[in-house]
């Protein structure tokens, strides 16, 4: 399941929202980011036996990657009505991952939503290595 | 980073060309608002914006600029045809995201015991906030239709009358769209959600007319003091948002024009005269037409619940729309530059189309007192109806300012609410407030704004617009 907060800091933006995000490897990172923008976005809990999707997704270097891995969550839900409740990611290179994510359909009697993403977006995107940990800054349009 | 700028006058300010800037930058704006972005990255992105292959004149802002992501909002770039590029990041993800207003035959003294029945009707009639879906439910076909014809497919729908489109900016519909470019994501998401208003900062406002500065043009305009207008801001929800998403992702960091150093990867861009350039403005259209058809369905379904909650009939009512305007588009425009008239292509990111009196395209209507600019404020305050000015097509290539412009960030507007109730203090000030979350309230708080009437003042001092008329929220619905 994915815990309550999630490792992000806040950002300030003016008119949107932005994030940084640590991770132990790249990995942890991607996963982090995921989680992250879930906890931004609803109040996650499980309706009935969550689903497991594969989710694969390719990229032109890792801030696209990071971009792209994002954008398939946000649409997961906004076009495709359901809720990751839990993320693994099971391999992961500069230019693609894959992971398994378990699904939940989209239930306003159960999920409290928080805020609408509309996108996330390219604008100061950055996946970095400092000091052995992994951050990345990302910034969502609202 | 600070931006070196130099005061031209009270209220113009210049970023002399440096590095990679193709133009200087110009910003409208006085010595109040120019500090409020100073030290945060809105300057640097008019500066980014300067260094885009084919850029003419200026990269120019509007007095409501604020610090966005790719362009700053409020910035307004205008690009020759054959050298110049297109980029999503110039347009937004809320294509078309605009406003419209709407005057009635009703005045404020006889409806104010009734504002809170009719925001919880409408509050219950349209469709706000995240995830909600329409009140009309449209098949692949009509999602298609809408694309093409805009605001026209709702009207020969039932959702309005054919006056309603001519007192539409380009009359509710962008030429060139075409449905085969879009995305069957965009298509998905689009499908359900039309005539439904969003969250964050769209809303649908009660207002009274609480000024008039320029009586002839307000007459014009069928504007009085103490007369009862409806304002609603919403776009193309996440049928605009998806599009915006797949150009940019092909656009991408390595398809970029090769005289052009890429300072933001949010500021990608295709040359006009390309085939994905052509496509992104094709697909951009249908996103135009969506946001033109959603407004004209929301302004049905208010015009419908004002009649049955107020039990008037049509003609009692005398809801006719003023004007549409849309606030973030890229359009192929005739303007004048250096003495020579060129089509040139028009980003305007969080910027109002504003034409003079007497421009061709104009409708009669608006021909002798230029065109309708409508200026929503925060929720506490005032909103604007303008008439736009020769200033505008002399130095921002027909465009002005479109709302107040945020001025602090959304987590320091949580900060500063903690503890009140902002429910509770609109409604002191007499504006009654319905909003699915209480976030929204907060993050959307008035003081989260710059000084409207500031913004507005540098616009009409600038001739870029002149004022009209000033709007008093009575009631809103946020989603």
């Amino acid at each position: 399941m994915i815990e309550r907060t999630p490792v992000y800091e806040l950002m300030d933006h003016t008119a949107d929202l932005g994030i940084r995000v640590k991770g132990k490897d790249l990995i942890d990172l991607f996963e982090n980011g995921g989680k992250a923008l879930l906890h931004l976005m609803v109040k996650v809990r499980s309706s009935g036996k969550p689903a497991p999707l594969k989710l694969k997704v390719a990229g032109n270097d890792l801030p696209d990657l990071m971009v792209r891995w994002l954008a398939e969550i946000l649409y997961l839900f906004e076009g495709e009505k359901v809720i990751a409740t839990a993320i693994k990611i099971d391999s992961l290179s500069p230019t693609g991952l894959e992971a398994t994510l378990w699904t939940s359909p989209y239930d306003p009697r159960i999920h409290k939503i928080i805020r609408e993403i509309k996108a996330v977006t390219y604008h100061r995107i950055e996946v970095i290595e400092k000091k052995g940990l992994w951050e990345a800054s990302i910034i969502f349009d609202l | 980073m600070d931006i070196k700028i130099k005061e031209i006058d009270k209220n113009r300010w210049l970023i002399p060309k440096t590095g990679d800037m193709r133009v200087p930058g110009l910003i409208f704006s006085n010595r109040r608002l120019i500090r409020e972005v100073q030290h945060d990255q809105s300057l640097v992105q008019v500066a980014n914006v300067a260094t885009l292959p084919g850029i003419v004149g200026y990269s120019l802002a509007m007095p409501d600029i604020h610090w966005g992501y790719g362009f700053p909002i409020g910035g307004v770039a205008a690009f020759d045809m054959e050298e110049g590029i297109v980029s999503p990041g110039g347009v937004g993800y809320d294509i078309n995201c605009g406003c419209r207003l709407m005057t009635t035959s009703l005045k404020a003294d006889e409806i104010r015991p009734y504002i809170k029945e009719l925001i919880v009707s409408l509050f219950k009639n349209i469709p706000a906030g995240v995830g909600s879906k329409g009140a009309v439910h449209i098949s692949s076909r009509d999602e298609a239709r809408v694309a093409l014809e805009g605001a026209s497919w709702a009207v020969k729908n039932g959702f309005g009358q054919p006056e309603d489109l001519e007192r539409t900016e380009d009359h509710g519909t962008l030429a060139g769209a075409d449905p085969s470019v879009v995305s069957d994501r965009a298509l998905k998401r689009g499908i359900d959600q039309l005539g439904t208003l969003g969250s964050g900062n769209h809303f649908l406002e009660i207002q009274v007319v609480d000024h008039v500065y320029d009586a002839v043009t307000a007459n014009r305009f069928n504007l009085h003091e103490g007369q009862i207008t409806v304002f609603i801001h919403s776009g193309s929800r996440g049928f605009g948002h998806q599009i915006c998403d797949d150009f940019l992702k092909e656009m991408g960091k390595q398809n970029q024009p090769s005289d052009f150093h890429l300072p933001d990867r949010q500021l990608t861009c295709a040359p006009l005269n390309s085939d994905l350039g052509r496509r992104y403005l094709s697909a951009m259209a249908c996103a135009a037409n969506y946001a033109w058809a959603n407004r004209q369905v929301l302004m049905h379904h208010t015009r419908e619940t004002f009649l049955n909650t107020l039990g008037l009939a049509p003609a009692s009512l005398g809801m006719r729309l003023l004007y549409d305007v849309c606030h973030n588009i890229a359009k192929k425009e005739l303007h004048v530059v250096n003495g020579q008239e060129s089509i040139l292509c028009v980003h305007r990111k969080g910027a109002t189309r504003s034409l003079p009196p007497g421009h061709p395209i104009l409708p009669q209507i608006y021909r002798e007192t230029g065109q309708p600019v409508l200026i929503p404020g925060d929720m506490g305050t005032y909103s604007y109806v303008l008439a736009g000015a020769r200033g505008a097509m002399e130095h921002s290539f027909g465009s002005s300012c479109h709302g107040a412009g945020r001025v602090l960030s959304r987590s320091k507007a949580i900060k500063m609410a903690k503890g009140r109730s902002i429910y509770r203090e609109l409604e002191d000030k007499g504006i009654y407030v319905l909003s699915r979350g209480k976030r929204t309230l907060k993050e959307e708080m008035p003081e989260a704004y710059k000084d409207v009437s500031q913004v507005v003042e540098v616009v009409h001092e600038t001739d870029l617009a002149t004022k009209v008329a000033r709007l008093r929220p009575l009631g809103v619905i946020k989603g």
